[in-house]
């Protein structure tokens, strides 16, 4: 699907012009969000749970090289093999090549975000290899040709109509069926004859841990067990942040993840992968692709701490009422703007934020999601590339908010104008304010105005002010 | 104590009534008031815009307002502008002097929860009110436990006005959700803000309270534009309008 360049706000505005979508979506991604508050309750040592998480996830990050080291060690002497990957085209040619090497004509792929990062599906199509998504979730966009638009639940913008619709044209189920129990029953039948005539399996990885040299990979559909144990040859592919040092870490932050994802206790198969099968080969593929650089920024490099629950996005007030497409790169919500606003050429995205944080405390790592976003707009305000005509208008602003007596003169007359003028004629001039809400009611003078007329004595003057 | 009072812009020009009734409240809790001249807005406006050098010369225009000043606390009634003028103090002037500053601002509903407790009002206020729970408040002030935070429960604006006779306090569903304010976020992302401040106004109004009640006036303003727009049968008022009431 060709993608359209617009600003967040653009793409929202577009969005909420079905209200009752806007409605629906908000809602079914808020009842995730109550499903993970009562999961969270449900263990007194949430608060601790995530303080450690966070630490964990800290040290590992500061400790980074020598953790990676250990893992490919161990790797190596488990008989797997551990290719590096600088960026995303460089993982898909190394991908290719293990796959070309073995004449694979079929992949069947689970569970992953950073194959979503790298465009890995086009390139390989473009080189004649059919990849088959094997999440439910992932299959539906996939044949719908569409990328995710949440990173846990990626098929949340279609309704179960949709659905119904989508796999009468592509799998044949009967006209008008909507039922989700037969619709996940149809894609199953599906998705086994996929898994059968697969000549390869490839995984996302939820963590790698050092010290066993092993991945652990976490669906609730069994779906990445069923490819990486058929075929003989299975790939994990892995950003340098997944590493964690050793099976107690891991246990922390898989407390969490299912419970802050979607209220599960723990993710229905959570399954370590550590050796190639008896006559198969196993590899391991480690990308970095701009988190490197991103660590050198001590705020921004906080993001790594993620462990892709998808929490935020749920809680998130703006991405439930805007959906996943309008934030112009491949994860969305607070942690997408987070780890892609780079990606977003319009670089609207960190304003698609109302700096509320929530995003921070339903975090079970704590990456400080609004301080992030916050700093991302600083970052784009020193490179002068601001969204929305802010580079032009900001500094008047500035002035105007400078000079107390251009800001008194100034809100004198717009309270006179609010009360003197017809709205019909303030509302257009009010712009995107009055297009939604009344104008404020205003006040006959300031309060500085009425202190002076009414209450001399308290005004005082300081020091500074000259 | 000698207070002296932070009015924020918005407040100071749009929405004198809450400057007056904390100026009364505080007034009546027996505390000596006063009122530094030529203070302006705190540059929230702009730092949250990301445009720091815009934002410089106005924040340091606030700042130096109460440099200097004689007083024991600096007490604000805007918890938003309250949390972006400590940040952008300290951002802009490391002094001692800006320090001294930093250091007694208070926000109106922690100061009376916290620092100068208020134990008894006098007057019934026989309303229903829906307390609007706004972020910047809960989040980065610590007035009330969010609703994500699993730790202990806590809100000193409910524990202020559940103090007051013949209050009814209630919530909105999804209780601590943004309003969509958010500043300029109001007018670049129209739809989404216009959204959310129907959401949020809608579900104040689907509680019957006869106040939705809040200790920040600009999602308070927000509210007000949705709810007179839509016009549904709920008014907005300033936590300090409610405590001043009870006194
Ligand atoms: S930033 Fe935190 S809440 Fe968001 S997806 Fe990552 S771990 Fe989950």
């Amino acid at each position: 699907m060709q993608k359209v360049i617009q600003t967040h706000a653009k793409a929202a505005d577009i969005f909420c012009r079905d209200e009752s979508r806007v409605d629906w979506h908000s809602k079914a991604l808020w009842v995730l969000r109550e499903k993970r508050d009562r999961a969270a309750s449900s263990l007194p040592e949430w608060e601790t749970l995530r303080a450690l998480g966070s630490q964990i996830k800290l040290h590992t990050l500061r400790e980074l090289p020598s953790y990676l080291e250990a893992f490919e060690a161990k790797c190596l002497s488990q008989g797997v093999q551990v290719h590096w990957a600088k960026d995303g085209a460089e993982h898909n040619r190394i991908v290719h090549e293990i796959l070309s090497r073995h004449g694979v004509k079929k992949l069947v792929k689970s569970k992953s975000m950073l194959t979503e990062e790298c465009h890995l599906n086009p390139f390989l199509e473009g080189k004649g290899i059919e990849v088959i998504d094997t999440d439910l979730g992932e299959r539906i966009i996939q044949l719908n040709h569409q990328p995710p638009s949440h990173i846990v639940v990626p098929a949340i913008h279609m309704k179960k109509e949709e659905v119904g619709d989508l796999f009468h044209e592509k799998l044949g189920t009967p006209k008008g069926e909507s039922d989700p129990t037969r619709l996940t029953r149809a894609a199953r039948a599906h998705l086994r004859e996929q898994f059968l005539s697969a000549d390869a399996a490839m995984t996302g990885v939820n963590m790698a841990v050092a010290s066993e040299g092993a991945v652990i990979v976490c669906t609730n559909e069994g779906n990445a067990d069923m490819g990486a144990n058929l075929p003989k040859l299975q790939l994990h592919s892995m950003g340098i942040d997944k590493i964690v040092p050793d099976l107690d870490s891991a246990a922390v932050l898989l407390r969490m993840l299912a419970r802050n994802a979607t209220g599960q206790p723990i993710t229905t198969y959570s399954s370590l992968y550590r050796t190639p099968k008896p006559g198969g080969e196993m590899h391991v593929i480690i990308v970095d692709n701009g988190r490197s650089d991103m660590m050198r920024d001590k705020l921004l490099g906080e993001a790594l701490k993620c462990i892709r629950c998808g929490g935020c996005l749920n809680t998130c007030p703006v991405y439930r009422r805007s959906g996943g497409y309008s934030y112009g790169h491949t994860i969305p919500g607070p942690i997408g703007i987070a780890v892609g606003a780079d990606e977003d050429s319009t670089h609207s995205s960190p304003w698609a934020c109302t700096l509320c944080g929530s995003c921070s405390f339903v975090c079970p790592t704590k990456v400080p999601l609004d301080k992030i976003i916050f700093h991302r707009r600083r970052l784009y305000a020193e490179r002068k590339s601001l969204p929305y005509g802010k580079s032009g208008y900001m500094p008047l602003v500035g002035r105007f908010m400078a000079s107390p007596l251009l800001l008194d003169t100034g809100m004198a007359a717009a309270r006179v104008a609010l009360k003197i003028l017809p709205h019909s004629l303030l509302k257009p001039m009010s712009g995107a304010w009055g297009k939604y809400r009344e104008l404020p009611a205003a006040p006959g003078s300031s309060f500085e105005g009425w202190v002076k007329k009414n209450r001399p004595e308290l005004l005082v003057k300081s020091k500074g002010e000259k | 104590m000698k207070i002296a009072l932070f009015t924020p812009c918005l407040v100071n020009q749009m929405m004198p009534e809450v400057a007056i009734a904390t100026l009364s409240l505080l007034e009546k809790l027996g505390h000596q008031v006063i009122f530094p001249q030529g203070q302006t807005c705190c540059g929230q406006p702009m730092t949250n815009s990301g445009c720091f050098n815009e934002a410089k010369n106005t924040t340091l225009k606030l700042l130096n307002a109460f440099k200097g000043v004689e007083c024991d606390a600096i007490v604000c009634p805007a918890a938003s502008c309250l949390v972006a003028a400590k940040e952008n103090f300290h951002e802009f002037d490391k002094s001692p002097e800006a320090q001294a500053v930093i250091d007694k601002l208070y926000e109106l509903t922690e100061f009376l929860h916290d620092v100068a407790p208020v134990t008894q009002f006098n007057r019934p206020v026989p309303k229903k009110l829906s307390l609007q729970l706004s972020c910047h408040g809960i989040r980065m002030l610590d007035l009330a436990a969010p609703s994500e935070y699993m730790g202990p429960r806590y809100n000193k604006m409910e524990a202020l006005l559940s103090r007051i006779d013949g209050v009814k306090i209630c919530y909105p569903e999804r209780l601590d959700e943004c309003c969509g304010f958010g500043g300029t976020f109001s007018v670049d992302e129209g739809a989404v803000s216009a959204k959310m401040g129907k959401d949020k106004a809608q579900a104040h109004a689907n509680t019957g309270a006869d106040y939705v009640v809040g200790f920040d006036p600009s999602c308070l303003m927000h509210l007000d534009g949705t709810i007179r727009r839509r016009q549904l049968p709920i008014e907005t008022r300033h936590l300090a309008q409610i405590l001043n009431d009870a006194l």
